[in-house]
C-alpha cells in the first residue's frame, strides 16, 4: 500500500460551528457553537444520544447539511482544503470522497439494491474523473482483502447478498477507494452482533494506522469509543459538554452528563447496583432550552447560574469541559 | 414455571423448483425458567434465539420436542386450548416504535386487553380504567398525562415502558424481552432494565431476557440462567455470574472477548479469544456447529457432535470436547 | 389514587371523537385547495340530492331557441329541443352521483373485506381468494359492459353501480392484502395476538384504521371512475336514451347538434364535461389530505 508510506493526515479544525434546522417554530440549533480539533492521525470519538446533534455535526464536515438545516456559523477547515464551509457545486463534490470518506450507518441501506458493489465503485471512479478503472478495482480488492473478505466476490455481489458486517466493511472500501485522508464513521457498528462489531472495531483501528488516516467516530456507544479513540468528545443537546483523552474521560469524567452516562452501563463484572439509570430524558430540537445550560433538567450539581448562563467550553490541560458546577470546584 | 425440552424448529425457505431449502432454527434446545425468576438467552443474530423466545410466548409453533407451562404439557392440548396458557407469558418487542399502534392511544391500547379481561372475570368499566391507571403507575408513567397520547407523542423510553404496561394488563407470569432496550436513547436504558428488574421484584413475573449484549442481561438477573445458543445449539449454560467468569466453550469465550473494553475504567481480560469472522452456515450434519469457526479445533470436532455435559468445579454446562477456562472478561481497574 | 382519574378516562373516548373532528377541521383548513375541494364535493352532493326538485319532471323546451349559445337566459346554451343545458345537467346529476357512490361503496367494501380476509387469514384462502381476483382482473370491462348491456337496461342508477361496482374491486382487494400482509407483521399486532385479543378486535380495530387514508383514498378515486364508465357507456350509446344523462348529453352534442362543427352547441357539450371535470377535480384535490387526516401525527401536528 503505497499511501501508507505517505502518511501526511490531514487536522481538521471545527471552530464555532452553529447548524440550525428551520422548524414551525424558527430556526432552531442542532449543533451550537461547536469547537473540535481533530489532530492529524488520530481517532476521535463523538457521543452522544439522539437529537445531541452528533450526526449533524458529522454531516457539517463534508458541509452536507440538508435543507432545511443550515450551517450559520463557524468554519469547518480541513488542511490542505481549506475552510469546507464557503465550498460549493464542483469544489465541494470533489472534496467529499476524494478527500473526505463517509461511512453511512450500518443499519442503514446506503448502498443501491439494483446494483452490484462494483459497478457502484465504477459509478463512483466515474463522477470523480478517474481514469484507471483497473487501477481502481484492484485497489478496492485489496481494501476488502484487508478486511478479510474475498474482494472479487463481494464487488460481484448485490447487497441483499451481503450481511450487516460485510456490507460496513464494503462502506468502509468506498469511503477508502479513493484515497479519502479523513473519513468520518457514522454508527460503524449500530445493529450489529457484539462478534461482527469487535471485528469491525479492529479493523477500523488497523487501517486507521496503515493508512495514516484522520477518523472521526460518531456513536452512541461509549463501548465502541473506548475500544477505538484516542479522543472522545461528548455531545448533549447541539453542545460539546466535555472532550478530552479517552482514557482520561472514561477514567475520569468531569461533566455531570458524562458522569451519569458511564455510571448508567451495566458492567459484567462487580456489583450491579453500582449502575445508576440518569433521570430525565434527551431534549428533541424543540426542547432544549434556549438559555442557560442544555443539561440543567438532568444535572445533579445544578445552580442558579446554569437556568441563565450557558457554560463556556473552559480547557483544563488537554481536557475540555463546559460546566458551572466544574469551574467552581476547580476554582475552590 | 416453565420448561422446555428437546425443542425443534425449521423453517422451510421458499426455495426453487426442485424444493424448499430448510433452515434448523433450533436443533433440540432444553430450558427450564422457575416462577419469579430470570434467564437469559445469548447469541449473535441468526442464532435462532428470537425463534426460541416467541416460541416460549406462543408467538411461534414448534416442530418436535414439548413446552411444560406450569405442568401442563402443551403437546396435551389443542392449539385453541394452548392460548390461556401461553396468554401467561407475554412478549415485550425489540423496537418500541412498530409494537404500538400509530393509531391508537395509549388508553385504547390498555383498554382493549382490559376489555376482554373484564368480560371473562366480569368487572366493570370503571375497575378497566382503574386498572389502566394502575399498570402505568406499575411502569412508571403518569397515567393523567399519559392515557390520551398517541404512541408519536412518546419518547422510545416512554413507548417501551406502555409496551410493558399494556403486557402487565394480562397479569403475566414471565415477561420475555427480545433486545428490549437496544433501540432506545442509552442514558434511558438502564431505567428500562431496573423496571424490568423491579417488576421481577414487585409482581414475582419472571424475565426472559433475549440480547447479544451479556452485560445488560446480567443486570436484570444474576441470579438467573445464562444459555448461550449456536446455530440453534445451547453450547453453554449456568447461573449468569460463574458463566461470566468462568466461560469453558470457545464460543463463549469469544462473545464475551467482544464485549468493548472501556479502557480507562477497564483492563481487558487475560486471555482473549481472537473475535471470529463472521457466520457462514457451513456444515451441517457431522461435528461439532461451532468447529469451523473454533480456533481449539481438534480432529474430533469434525467427526463427532459435543452434547451438553456438566462441566467441573463450577455449577454449569458446556458442550465442547475441549473445554478449558480462560479469563477473558475485562475487570474494573478498582479490582485489579 | 385511581379514584380520582376515574372521571378523566371515562370522557377520554368522547374528547378523542371530538379531536378527531377538529383535528380533521385543522387538516383541511391547512391548505385552501382543500377547502375548495370540499366545498365542490358538498356542491355535488346538494346538487344531486336537492338539485332535481327545482325542476318540473319533463323540462319544457322552448321551440323559439333550439341549440342556443350560451346567453344570460341560458348560461350553457340550449339542447336542439330547445331546454336549458344547465337543467338538464342538474337534474342528470343524481343518476350519475348515486351510481357513482354505490359503485364506490361496493368496492371498496368487497375489496377490503376480500383483501383483509385473504391477507390475514393467508394459507389456503388467500390462494384460492387471490386467483378468483386475478381471474377477475384479466376480464376486460367495457366489452363485458357491452354485453350486459343488451340484457339489462340499467334504468336504476343502483343497477348499475353495482355492476361497476362488481367489476371494479379487484385492485383493491390486491393492494389492502399486500397493505395487510405487511401490517400484520408489524409488533402491535403481534401483541395483540399474544394478549389473546380477538380477530373481529384485530382486524376492526387495529387493522383498518392503520389503513383508513388507502381505503378512503380509493373510494374518492372509484368515483371518479365510476362516472367516466357510464357517463361512456351513455356516450357511446349502448344504454337507452335518456334525456337528461350527461353521457347522452355529451353523445347528443356530437352526434346529433354537431358540436364539433357547430359553435351554437359548444355549450351543449361543454356542460356535461365541465361537470366531470370539476367533480374530478374536488376529489383529486380532497384526497390529498387523506394521510393527514387518518394519520395522528401528522393530524395533530
Amino acid at each position: 500500500m503505497a499511501q501508507a508510506t505517505t502518511g501526511q493526515a490531514p487536522g481538521v479544525r471545527v471552530d464555532g460551528l452553529t447548524v440550525v434546522y428551520k422548524t414551525p417554530a424558527g430556526e432552531l440549533p442542532a449543533v451550537r457553537d461547536v469547537s473540535l480539533t481533530l489532530e492529524p492521525g488520530s481517532i476521535t470519538g463523538i457521543v452522544g444520544e439522539s437529537g445531541s446533534g452528533k450526526s449533524t455535526l458529522a454531516l457539517s464536515l463534508l458541509n452536507a447539511v440538508q435543507p432545511p438545516g443550515r450551517i450559520s456559523a463557524g468554519s469547518v477547515e480541513i488542511d490542505g482544503l481549506g475552510d469546507v464551509v464557503g465550498f460549493e457545486g464542483e469544489r465541494l463534490r470533489k472534496a467529499r470522497g476524494a478527500h473526505i470518506g463517509y461511512v453511512f450507518q450500518a443499519a442503514q441501506n446506503s448502498l443501491n439494491p439494483l446494483k452490484t458493489v462494483g459497478k457502484q465503485l465504477l459509478d463512483l471512479g466515474r463522477s470523480h474523473g478517474v481514469e484507471d478503472r483497473r487501477g481502481l478495482l484492484r485497489e478496492a480488492q485489496e481494501l476488502l482483502g484487508r478486511m478479510g473478505l474475498d474482494g472479487a466476490r463481494v464487488l460481484d455481489s448485490y447487497q441483499h447478498e451481503l450481511s450487516g458486517g460485510m456490507r460496513q466493511r464494503v462502506g468502509i472500501m468506498l469511503a477508502l477507494v479513493l484515497n479519502a485522508q479523513v473519513v468520518v464513521l457514522d454508527e460503524p457498528t449500530t445493529a450489529l452482533d457484539m462478534i461482527t462489531q469487535a471485528n469491525i472495531l479492529k479493523i477500523v483501528r488497523e487501517v486507521h494506522a496503515e493508512r495514516g488516516l484522520t477518523t472521526l467516530v460518531i456513536t452512541h456507544d461509549i463501548g465502541v469509543v473506548a475500544e477505538v479513540a484516542d479522543r472522545l468528545a461528548v455531545m448533549y443537546g447541539g453542545r460539546l459538554v466535555e472532550q478530552g483523552p479517552t482514557r482520561q474521560v472514561l477514567g475520569d469524567p468531569r461533566h455531570p452528563y458524562t458522569k451519569g452516562l458511564i455510571k448508567a452501563i451495566p458492567r459484567l463484572v462487580g456489583d450491579i447496583d453500582q449502575a445508576r439509570a440518569l433521570p430525565g430524558r434527551p431534549p428533541t430540537l424543540a426542547t432544549v432550552p434556549k438559555a442557560g445550560c442544555v443539561f440543567r433538567e438532568r444535572c445533579a450539581l445544578r445552580m442558579d447560574i446554569c437556568d441563565t448562563d450557558d457554560p463556556a467550553a473552559v480547557a483544563h490541560g488537554p481536557r475540555i469541559v463546559a460546566c458551572h458546577a466544574v469551574k467552581v470546584k476547580e476554582h475552590a | 414455571m416453565i420448561t422446555g425440552n428437546g425443542i425443534v424448529k425449521t423453517f422451510k425457505q421458499r426455495g426453487n423448483m426442485l424444493g424448499a431449502r430448510e433452515v434448523r432454527a433450533l436443533r433440540g434446545v432444553d430450558f427450564s425458567i422457575p416462577k419469579g425468576g430470570a434467564a437469559s438467552f445469548i447469541g449473535e443474530s441468526g442464532c435462532g434465539k428470537t425463534t426460541l423466545g416467541r416460541i416460549i410466548a406462543g408467538l411461534e409453533t414448534y416442530d418436535d420436542g414439548e413446552i411444560v407451562i406450569d405442568g401442563v404439557p402443551m403437546s396435551s392440548l389443542t392449539l385453541k386450548r394452548r392460548q390461556p396458557h401461553f396468554r401467561k407469558i407475554q412478549m415485550i418487542h425489540q423496537d418500541p416504535y412498530s409494537a404500538l399502534n400509530p393509531t391508537r392511544t395509549v388508553h385504547q391500547t390498555l383498554r382493549a386487553p382490559l376489555a376482554l379481561r373484564a368480560k371473562q372475570t366480569g368487572r366493570s368499566k370503571a375497575w378497566m380504567d382503574e386498572r389502566a391507571a394502575e399498570v402505568l403507575s406499575l411502569v412508571g408513567l403518569d397515567p393523567a398525562t399519559v392515557l390520551a397520547r398517541y404512541p408519536h407523542q412518546l419518547s422510545g423510553g416512554m413507548r417501551q415502558r406502555v409496551v410493558i404496561a399494556r403486557a402487565l394488563t394480562v397479569d403475566p407470569e414471565m415477561l420475555v424481552a427480545d433486545e428490549a432496550v437496544s433501540m432506545i436513547d442509552v442514558s434511558l436504558r438502564l431505567g428500562i432494565l431496573a423496571l424490568l428488574k423491579d417488576l421481577r421484584e414487585r409482581l414475582g413475573v419472571s424475565v426472559l431476557f433475549i440480547t447479544h449484549d451479556v452485560a445488560t442481561a446480567r443486570y436484570i438477573g444474576d441470579d438467573g440462567d445464562l444459555y448461550v445458543i449456536y446455530r440453534g445449539q445451547v453450547v453453554e449454560r449456568g447461573p449468569v455470574d460463574t458463566v461470566i467468569a468462568d466461560p469453558v466453550h470457545p464460543y463463549t469465550q469469544s462473545l464475551l472477548s467482544a464485549i468493548p473494553v472501556l479502557h480507562g475504567l477497564e483492563l481487558p481480560g487475560e486471555q482473549p479469544v481472537v473475535p471470529l469472522e463472521a457466520l457462514n452456515a457451513g456444515q451441517d450434519d457431522v461435528g461439532c456447529l461451532f468447529a469451523p469457526r473454533c480456533p481449539f479445533r481438534g480432529e474430533r470436532c469434525d467427526t463427532e457432535r459435543p452434547l451438553l455435559q456438566l462441566t467441573e468445579g463450577v455449577p454449569q454446562e458446556h458442550a465442547c470436547f475441549h473445554p478449558e477456562r480462560r479469563s477473558v472478561i475485562a475487570r474494573p481497574m478498582s479490582e485489579v | 389514587m385511581s379514584a380520582t382519574l376515574i372521571p378523566e378516562t371515562a370522557s377520554a373516548t368522547t374528547t378523542m371523537r371530538r379531536n378527531f373532528w377538529s383535528g380533521v377541521w385543522r387538516v383541511m383548513k391547512r391548505k385552501p385547495s382543500r377547502m375548495a375541494g370540499v366545498v365542490i364535493l358538498v356542491g355535488f352532493a346538494f346538487m344531486g340530492a336537492f338539485g332535481p326538485m327545482f325542476f318540473p319532471d319533463h323540462l319544457p323546451g322552448d321551440v323559439n331557441a333550439l341549440t342556443k349559445p350560451p346567453s344570460w337566459e341560458h348560461w350553457f346554451g340550449t339542447d336542439p329541443q330547445g331546454r336549458d343545458v344547465l337543467a338538464l345537467v342538474i337534474t342528470g346529476s343524481r343518476y350519475v352521483l348515486l351510481c357513482a357512490t354505490v359503485t364506490a361503496v361496493i368496492t371498496v367494501v368487497l375489496g377490503t373485506a376480500l383483501g383483509l380476509f385473504s391477507g390475514f387469514k393467508r394459507g389456503r384462502w388467500d390462494t384460492v381468494l387471490m386467483r378468483i381476483t386475478d381471474m377477475k382482473l384479466t376480464i376486460p370491462g367495457l366489452p363485458l359492459l357491452l354485453v350486459l348491456a343488451t340484457v339489462w337496461k340499467f334504468s336504476s342508477p343502483i343497477q348499475m353501480g353495482l355492476v361497476l361496482g362488481l367489476l371494479g374491486w379487484g385492485g383493491v382487494a390486491r393492494a389492502v392484502r399486500a397493505q395487510t400482509l405487511s401490517l400484520r407483521e408489524r409488533g402491535f399486532i403481534e401483541a395483540a395476538r399474544g394478549l389473546g385479543l380477538s380477530t373481529s378486535h384485530i382486524v376492526g380495530r387495529e387493522l383498518l384504521p392503520s389503513m383508513a387514508p388507502y381505503i378512503a383514498m380509493n373510494m374518492l378515486i372509484s368515483v371518479t371512475g365510476a362516472v367516466y364508465a357510464q357517463v361512456g357507456l351513455f356516450f357511446l350509446g349502448v344504454l337507452p336514451y335518456e334525456s337528461d344523462n350527461w353521457g347522452v348529453m355529451l353523445n347528443l352534442a356530437v352526434f346529433q347538434a354537431g358540436a364539433m362543427i357547430q359553435p351554437n352547441a359548444l355549450g351543449y357539450l361543454l356542460a356535461p364535461l365541465l361537470a366531470i371535470m370539476l367533480l374530478t377535480l374536488g376529489i383529486v384535490l380532497v384526497v390529498d389530505a387523506m394521510d393527514e387526516i387518518f394519520n395522528p401525527r401528522l393530524r395533530e401536528e
